[in-house]
């Protein structure tokens, strides 16, 4: 085993936990684009109902679709957390309410604990990049929701850190492209992820 | 023809003479030989009075099962000093107690006890009984969570008492190395047992997370600096310097390999051992590899030994305390462990922290007893020795028995004249 970050994608029984392929080696490539630190050149893909999720403390969970826990699941997230794991949701759908936020904010107050308001000054903000708060996705403005943006993320605490970071923004479509594309943009729309990742090993 | 009265009365006079005579004489001609009084333990506190009278020409001789109190070994090195020849025999167990306050957040008491191998030792304050520990090899040390007063240890009749330490201001911690799971987790499992942590972490070249404040590595604010890898190496010589000025470090992982580190380090660090299975389920500390110490220096010794090599070193550098610890994923035991691995993990690095914090020296002992009674009284009267040859039996009968003699027998004399009507 080495002691390089590995990028790991949660898989769960319900829903469509595959719903953004490229988004880890999006941000693998970014990892290793921005900062020294090392990283495993390819991420892996973990069942949340296997013990061997708990060897990763950073688990990137996605999906369109409704999500409802397995008992094993629900144990091993709760397992996962209190023992200082950073669950990262994101709903690939940007609406308010859809199917995936209902479902998914039921199931990690059932397994962890109510999500709040991240505050924007949160060090989440600050951990590497500095942000005023999270980051406008493109779909937010132009997609299903209308000029519905989200100010804020959504977090559970656990002793002063974030246990689970939950975001409707759809970062899943923002960063669901090719790493080789990005010289195609301006602006790295994916520098956020640095932060989360950052965030995780430091804090 | 004298009547058996008046020769009585004779008696007793010349008796009377022959005493002040021979008292007096005594006083102005000392004696040529050397006599000895021998006591056994437990009359030596009654017989002290009447050694300190005696002339300096006696051996006083003590046979002793259990060491005598510290006011008792005080006397009999006074006597010593008088120009007594002070001597004893006799096998007292030898014990030995020490207590320093731990340097923990949460307080306690570390109590180190020496005593012969297989007794059995009691320890207690001044409240009850606090522990009985069985003594395996040449000692055992044990933590209290509270002791009040003092702290005593007892075998065989023996004890030995320490002034119980007031606990230290635990000062922070510093945690170095580049951002990873290794040094998040040792970061969250200090803070979570109460340690002030200010962690540095480097995630890009000139970019640090953590405490922005300016880091001084000084014992006056620092208590421990732990290094994750390499990184430590920004700090140069004043590592060096913190550490021989009192401050602990414990070098994690690769971070002995750093240049600043490898002075300090308790030994060279081998090749990373790998394990040639690696657990399917549940990870324990070391489970997944570690580097071994490959060869301690002489000040060093090696803590834990497992399977690869020495996984844990430590010495002594200057005043501080130097740890090697060759696990650089104990995480994955916090994180992956069985049940209660995350306790077990934040136990683990707190008390590997308090093994080398730096903590203030306590103030001397104020209650003038003995933490180690016998070789305190070997450092006051000398080691267990028998009488010389050809001395031996009684000591002088005091004087003042003989003065009751004289007055006795004057009494009976005059008495028995007028007794006859005489004057």
């Amino acid at each position: 085993m080495s002691t390089e970050f590995v990028f790991a994608t949660a898989q769960y029984e319900s829903g469509d936990w595959d719903s953004a392929p490229l988004v880890p080696p999006n941000i693998i490539d970014t990892i290793a684009r921005y900062t020294e630190i090392a990283v495993a050149p390819t991420g892996v893909i973990v069942a949340l109902s296997d013990d061997r999720m708990l060897r990763y403390p950073l688990l990137f969970l996605t999906g369109h679709l409704p999500v409802r826990f397995t008992e094993a699941e629900r144990r091993n997230v709760r397992r996962f957390v209190e023992r200082g794991g950073m669950l990262f949701v994101d709903d690939h759908n940007h609406d308010i309410d859809g199917t995936f936020h209902k479902t998914a904010t039921e199931e990690i107050t059932r397994s962890v604990g109510p999500l709040v308001e991240l505050p924007n000054d949160h060090q989440l903000y600050t951990a590497f990049f500095k942000f005023d708060g999270p980051p406008t996705t493109s779909h937010e403005l132009n997609g299903w929701g209308d000029n519905l943006v989200h100010r804020h993320l959504l977090a559970v605490m656990r002793g002063g850190r974030i246990a689970v970071l939950y975001s409707s923004k759809d970062y899943s479509s923002e960063w669901n492209y090719h790493p080789d594309s990005k010289r195609f943009l301006s602006v790295d729309n994916t520098r956020f992820a640095v932060n989360i990742v950052v965030y995780a090993l430091s804090a | 023809m004298r009547s058996p009265r008046s020769r009585f009365e004779l008696a007793c006079r010349v008796g009377v003479f022959a005493l002040l005579g021979w008292l007096l004489g005594a006083s102005v001609i000392p004696s040529g030989g050397r006599r000895a009084d021998t006591v056994n333990g437990a009359g030596l506190e009654r017989r002290l009075p009447v050694w300190t009278r005696l002339p300096s020409n006696v051996a006083l001789h003590a046979n002793l099962d259990v060491t005598p109190a510290a006011a008792t070994i005080d006397w009999l090195a006074a006597l010593g000093h008088s120009g007594h020849s002070v001597t004893w025999t006799g096998t007292p167990t030898p014990l030995a107690v020490a207590a320093e306050a731990l340097a923990d957040p949460r307080g306690g008491t570390s109590v180190h006890v020496a005593a012969p191998a297989g007794s059995s030792v009691v320890l207690r304050d001044d409240a009850s009984v606090l522990d009985s520990v069985r003594i395996a090899n040449l000692g055992v040390s044990v933590t209290a969570s509270d002791v009040v007063g003092s702290m005593v240890a007892g075998v065989r009749g023996e004890t030995a008492k320490v002034r119980a330490p007031d606990s230290v201001h635990v000062r922070s911690v510093v945690v170095v190395g580049g951002a990873g799971w290794e040094g998040k987790f040792i970061v969250a499992a200090l803070e979570e047992r109460g340690w002030h942590v200010i962690a540095r972490f480097a995630v890009a070249p000139s970019v640090d997370v953590g405490q922005n404040a300016a880091l001084v590595l000084d014992t006056a604010r620092i208590a421990a600096v732990i290094a994750v890898d390499t990184l430590l190496g920004r700090f140069g010589g004043a590592i060096e310097r913190y550490v021989r000025s009192g401050g602990g470090l414990v070098l994690a992982g690769s971070s002995s390999l750093a240049a600043p580190a490898s002075r300090l380090a308790p030994g060279a660090l081998g090749a990373r051992f790998r394990p040639a299975v690696l657990p399917a389920d549940t990870i324990g500390l070391g489970a997944t590899g570690f580097y071994p110490v490959a060869s301690l220096e002489r000040d060093a010794i090696a803590l834990e030994r497992r399977t690869g090599g020495v996984s844990i070193a430590a010495r002594r550098v200057g005043a501080g305390r130097v740890i090697q610890v060759g696990y650089d994923d104990s995480w994955r035991w916090r994180m992956a462990g069985g049940p209660g691995s995350e306790v077990a993990h934040r136990a683990w690095w707190s008390r590997l922290v308090s093994g080398v914090a730096y903590a203030p020296p306590a103030g001397a002992d104020e209650t003038g007893t003995s933490a180690a009674p016998l070789a305190a009284m070997i450092a006051r009267i000398g080691p267990a020795r028998p009488l010389p040859p050809g001395m031996g039996g009684r000591a002088p009968i005091d004087r003042r028995v003989y003065m009751i003699v004289i007055m006795v027998l004057l009494l009976a004399e005059w008495g028995s004249r007028r007794w006859r009507g005489l004057r």
